[in-house]
């Protein structure tokens, strides 16, 4: 699964580097929301098969907001770190860790507030949370389910969802959706927050 | 939002109009559709103008801005989850 999903991405690079204008290559990136839907429509027929997952999501209760909570709480802790380590004032490398793996929107709205280059930084650092997301689910999923989800960050509930359920199970998955609609909820609130202190 | 609605008709859908036999296929479809998004983001990524500038020039701060994040996440969540099965076991033992 690894080797297909690393020749998938480098493939894709390679068309994009050499035939930009390729009418396949642009009908798909263009319509990648619509193949995102039919995944998600997938993925809901496979949960959907599996017998007692609901009342096993039941069980859970409020602790089912334990693994966002954590995601957050670890992702702004890294940053807090890496500002420290590279000299970036703080409350900015607090706003790049919390886009939590969601590249574009986090580029797009820290290269408005905080500039070109910081821009950059949070584009580059959540599109790798979500590439080394695809090789370390594998080896994470050693350590339980939850710490595939933890990894993923807000991405957990579409691209790196598939991953999550060929190495976890049909439970995980209806976590990873949940985890990933709170983070993705979080992520420009959590940015505009942090900015809001520089 | 939208997203999770279509889920949820999926989830509908799987379980009261799909046959059990189909679950393969059903994989294979969800398979197909995750290698055509990957590679549509590869491609995409690779056309954005100066993409491969800004990894050379900003990889390092980069790599250690996504590295530290996901790393403490992973361990906060394992931290935390290790938690609440500690208090589910000693819940049950109470009950028991």
């Amino acid at each position: 699964m690894i080797l297909l999903t690393l020749s998938a991405l480098l493939l894709g690079v390679i068309c994009g580097l050499n035939v930009p204008d390729n009418i396949i290559v642009s009908m798909l990136s263009e319509n990648s929301d619509i193949i995102l839907y039919i995944l998600m429509f997938s993925v809901g027929i496979s949960i959907g098969m599996q017998d007692g997952i609901f009342r096993k999501l039941r069980d859970y209760n409020i602790k089912i907001f334990i693994i966002p909570l954590g995601i957050i709480i670890g992702s702004t802790l890294g940053g807090l770190v890496c500002s420290l380590l590279l000299n970036v004032p703080v409350f900015k490398g607090m706003a790049v860790a919390d886009g939590m793996g969601w590249y574009s929107l986090s580029g797009v709205t820290i290269g408005k507030l905080g500039g070109a280059e910081l821009g950059s930084i949070a584009f580059m650092s959540n599109l790798m949370r979500e590439i080394f997301s695809f090789m370390l689910i594998p080896f994470l999923a050693k350590l339980g389910p939850f710490c595939c989800i933890a990894s993923a960050g807000a991405t957990s509930e579409d691209t790196t969802l598939p991953i999550i359920l060929k190495y976890t199970n049909e439970e995980t998955v209806v976590l990873s959706v949940i985890n990933g609609a709170v983070c993705s909820f979080f992520v420009p609130i959590l940015i505009s927050l942090w900015f809001g202190f520089v | 939002m939208l997203i999770i609605l279509v889920m949820c008709i999926g989830i509908a859908v799987g379980k009261f109009l799909i046959p059990r036999k189909a679950k393969n296929i059903n994989a294979k479809i969800s398979l197909l559709c995750t290698l055509t998004l990957i590679f549509s983001m590869g491609a995409m990524l690779a056309a954005r103008e100066n993409f491969f500038g800004e990894l050379m020039s900003l990889g390092i701060k980069s790599f250690l801005f996504f590295l530290f994040p996901t790393a403490f996440s992973v361990a906060v969540v394992f931290f935390m989850s290790g938690l609440m099965k500690k208090k589910d076991k000693n819940k049950k033992r109470q009950e028991k």
